[in-house]
């Protein structure tokens, strides 16, 4: 086992499209960490890397204490987990899993071994002697995981392995691989496109954008506390709330205002905001933070007329307009609403987050 | 892509076909089609029956008097061409001839063919696709083009070192190797397309090797193209006769095509021994023919990724 440290990991392509600029991350020896962002944003090819599928352009990966840059895939001790999952056809799930093994020259009798391991594990042992063919989607990623189970590697490498799995598979696979890293006690990267996945799976998230890091953190890390306007929206489900208000500092008090939205900050945002000397914030708030009724005291205040509300069971998902805006909030389903009705959602201060809007950078005490 | 989707319909659809099978229109098309497979048979039956009858019913009545009389079979004009044992104008010693220039094709085109596609599909050089476009443009040379200057390139390395390319098997080989690769190579490159990269990824993984990667992931997922390719191949160089006549000439050894082209000159006398010349000139692709088609396997890929 052993840890993954990117150093100024560059992709660039032929046609000159960077693909990964610059990513910096130190995975240590035994973390679950996933690569999250939108598609086409990287993550896929910074995984590449790290398997060396994929040249590096500059920068360095290295696992445990060595620079892999220009190690073949097979001596890097890895394993690798593919989307398509990728095994292979003409043979058995037996040979699937000790295809990697008998490459290694391993003795006979540890493969066995091994192999039959990893299926118990894996409840696979009723299919060995079947081709991938046979099995159902569920079945064949448990074999791509046993593959790589097999293996013992310093580090697991899985590209989206749950994407092709429908939605109770996928919440039961989910819990597996992260009872199987508990267990293994092995490093893990993990991409995904699924913030939820990343949240519920990763000691930490890398969310990157268009080839860039936007930050890296724990799950509870990136909910309070987001770094910009894109970690914000891209964390947390329905997303994040976001309005651009005026900054109005006269005397000794900061008001924020628009028309429907009134916000009066708490005193530390008040002193970032006179220091910010901005005209202008984009405040962020989530919706299951909203509450429909006033609360006393500082905090946000919107007059929203309602949209559209979908029922969830314990709760209700409502769309409202206010000028220009569009706001979800999740409030109670006992609360009593209906369709056009206009409503009053609040939040308290500290629920609150203030990005700049030029840069979408938080707006925050200077470190 | 579409060769892994072709493979695996098969699999997916057979409760589908199995309910299908019952509808009347299902069975007028099978009684058509074998109306349509017994009237192409009936040369071939007939051809079959005048091998076995004596040489000398051929001018006293049809074949189709052996469904009355089915006494005057015999295998006396098989004894008569065996007789003459392995000399050479036999039909043994064709025999022979045409196994050794067909079997040696057959593998070096699909084994090169197979080599190449591989290269041409996963490995990493630039101008892949150039030198895969020149290949196909080669497919539209024909054969005929190449045989004066070939057959004198080989007169003058016989004449410059002494190898007797002109007039011999080996020469005949090469020649047909190099008209079978375009196609060969074409062959394989579409088939080996629609093989997932991320199987040869994996096996990189795994820690597979160039060379392992293809004899244990490629070569087996391409085993229906390879016996396909097999099979043509083997049957195009069986049947091949123009190449042989030229390539041969004043070689003592003939192929059976050869040895059938030659009976032809004494056609009025000669009909027992075309029709049996040409019955054992057919047994052996038919045998080939049954020997690979279990490989023709269908669906392998289903399976491989989702």
């Amino acid at each position: 086992m052993s840890g993954v440290v990117l150093d100024d990991l560059t992709k660039r392509y032929d046609g000159g499209a960077l693909a990964v600029n610059k990513l910096n991350l130190d995975i240590k020896d035994g973390e679950f960490v996933c690569l999250v962002g939108p598609s086409g944003c990287g993550k896929t090819t910074a995984l590449r890397m790290i398997a060396g599928l994929e040249d590096i352009t500059s920068g360095e990966v290295r696992i445990g204490d060595r620079v892999v840059n220009n190690l073949p895939p097979r001596d890097r001790d890895i394993a690798m987990v593919f989307q398509s999952y990728a095994l292979y056809p003409h043979m058995s799930v037996r040979d699937n899993m000790a295809f990697g093994l008998q490459l290694r020259k391993t003795p006979k009798a540890d493969i066995d071994k091994a192999v039959v391991d990893a299926a118990r594990i894996l409840d696979l042992e009723r299919f060995l002697d079947r081709k991938p063919g046979q099995l159902s989607g569920g079945q064949r990623q448990r074999v791509a995981l046993g593959r790589a189970i097999v293996r013992d590697p310093a580090v697991f490498l899985m590209d989206e392995p749950l994407s092709n799995l429908d939605a109770k598979l996928r919440v039961q696979t989910r819990a597996e691989i992260a009872r199987m890293h508990t267990r293994l006690e092995a490093t893990m990267i993990y991409v995904t496109h699924d913030q939820v996945e990343a949240m519920t799976m990763g000691d930490r998230i890398a969310v990157i954008n268009e080839g860039v890091l936007q930050q890296a953190g724990s799950p509870k890390e990136l909910y309070e506390l987001p770094q910009n306007r894109f970690v914000a929206g891209f964390i947390g489900s329905p997303s994040m709330n976001f309005v651009e208000v005026k900054v109005d500092v006269s005397g000794g008090t900061v008001k924020l205002s628009e028309e429907g939205v009134e916000l009066i900050p708490d005193d530390v945002q008040s002193a970032l905001l006179r220091d910010s000397g901005l005209e202008k914030v984009i405040v962020g708030f989530r919706p299951e933070h909203l509450i429909a009724g006033v609360p006393p005291g500082p905090g946000l205040r919107i007059t929203a007329a309602i949209d559209v509300i979908e029922f969830l069971g314990n709760d209700q998902l409502i769309h409202g307009i206010t000028e220009g805006h569009d706001i979800v909030a999740i409030v109670n389903a006992d609360t009593e609403l209906s369709v056009g009705e206009s409503v009053v959602l609040s939040t308290e201060p500290r629920r609150l987050h203030l990005f700049n809007p030029t840069t979408g950078e938080r707006i925050a005490k200077a470190a | 892509m579409s060769a892994v989707r072709a493979a695996s319909l098969p699999a997916t659809s057979t409760p589908r076909k199995r309910r299908v099978r019952l509808r009347p229109s299902r069975i007028v098309v099978n009684v058509v089609l074998a109306a349509i497979a017994i009237f192409w048979l009936v040369p071939a039956i007939g051809l079959a029956i005048i091998s076995l009858r004596p040489e000398s019913a051929f001018d006293q009545s049809g074949w189709w008097t052996v469904l009355t009389a089915p006494a005057q079979l015999t295998f006396s004009n098989y004894q008569a061409l065996f007789a003459q044992g392995f000399k050479p104008g036999g039909v043994l010693d064709s025999l022979t001839t045409s196994l050794a220039i067909t079997i040696p094709v057959t593998i070096l085109v699909t084994v090169i063919s197979s080599l190449s596609a591989y290269s041409l599909v996963f490995g990493r050089w630039r101008g892949r696709t150039l030198v895969f476009l020149l290949i196909v443009a080669m497919l539209v040379l024909p054969l005929q083009m190449a045989l004066i200057p070939v057959a004198s390139l080989y007169s003058a390395i016989g004449s410059a070192t002494g190898f007797k390319l002109f007039g011999s098997v080996i020469g005949t080989i090469i020649f047909h190797v190099a008209f079978g690769l375009p196609f060969g190579i074409f062959l394989m490159r579409n088939f080996y397309t629609g093989i997932p990269h991320d199987l040869l990824e994996a096996g990189r993984i795994d820690g597979a090797g160039e060379w392992t990667l293809f004899r244990r992931v490629v070569l087996p997922l391409g085993l229906p193209a390879a016996a396909s390719l097999a099979i043509f191949q083997f049957i195009w160089v069986w049947n091949d006769l123009l190449v042989s006549l030229i390539f041969l000439t004043g070689n003592t050894h003939q192929t059976l095509t050869l040895f059938l082209y030659g009976q032809t000159r004494f056609l009025a006398s000669n009909y027992w021994i075309i029709a049996t010349g040409g019955m054992i000139s057919i047994v052996i692709p038919l045998i080939v023919f049954f020997a690979f088609q279990r490989f023709f396997v269908r669906g392998v890929l289903a399976g491989a990724v989702k």
